[in-house]
């Protein structure tokens, strides 16, 4: 487990694919569609993606320790809380607009 | 139909609603817990991190079935109703956050198992906060429920 991953790196790009599949998903119906044809529900879809991207690349990315000249660490913790930030502001504009 | 209503149809609204709360319970006492005793670094802090990790995939078998199978009802009351945000912006919101629980209790696991204790101290936290937030956006979806 601490050798064969490395789980900030699949956080970080766990985070942000879902942070995009979101926006994509409400913005252009034929994604959402697709989601919900290939898992008979877009948050189930979501969820399989999800899961698999954050083990998938955890285990992929389990010799870099940075990414883009930023520790995996730091990666992972402002990923994370910037695809919180990202998915309540979507639906806060998406609800007002 | 819904893979849920095959894989799930044994878990009734009533229990999944049961299953839901007490996993989502441990999900805020285990972290609790853990951020208490971490800087002890006790002979079961490995024991409670994974049991913390695998109760937040568990929880998805709950989450599902109740927002696949039985959410959409509620959903057109709250929509038909004067709280039309208590869906719009927090049941989708809520929706999509918990997605990513399991990848920060997940994080946080790992790190305890990796030595880190210190460095899972942000991520616990981080576990115990969504996961009050969780439940507090489901009561207020269910209060939405009502507001007609």
């Amino acid at each position: 487990m601490t050798s064969k991953f490395n789980f900030y790196l699949g956080a970080a790009i766990a985070a942000w694919l879902l942070a995009a599949m979101i926006v994509i998903a409400e913005l252009f119906a034929p994604f959402k569609d697709a989601l919900k044809a290939a898992f008979t529900h877009h948050w189930l879809g979501k969820l399989v993606i999800v899961g698999i991207a954050f083990f998938v690349f955890a285990y992929l990315m389990r010799e870099k320790k940075a990414i883009a000249g930023i520790t995996d660490e730091k990666a992972a913790w402002y990923s994370v809380l910037g695809s919180l930030l990202v998915i309540l502001a979507f639906f806060v504009v998406e609800f007002i607009a | 139909m819904a893979v849920t209503e095959v894989l799930f149809s044994w878990l009734s609204r009533d229990n999944a609603l049961f299953f839901h709360i007490i996993i989502g319970g441990l999900l805020v006492v285990l972290p609790l817990i853990i951020l208490l005793y971490l800087g002890k670094k006790p002979s079961w802090l490995k024991n409670a991190s994974l049991l913390a990790a695998l109760a937040s995939w568990l929880v998805f078998v709950p989450a599902a079935r109740l927002y696949v199978d039985f959410y959409p009802a509620t959903k057109t009351l709250i929509l038909a109703g004067t709280w039309p945000w208590a869906h719009k912006v927090v049941m989708e919101t809520k929706e999509h956050w918990g997605l990513l629980l399991p990848v920060i209790a997940t994080v946080a696991a790992w790190q305890v198992f990796k030595g880190d204790e210190e460095k899972s101290r942000k991520w616990w936290a981080l576990t115990l906060v969504l996961a009050l937030l969780l439940a507090v956006m489901g009561r207020l979806v269910k209060m939405g429920a009502g507001a007609q």
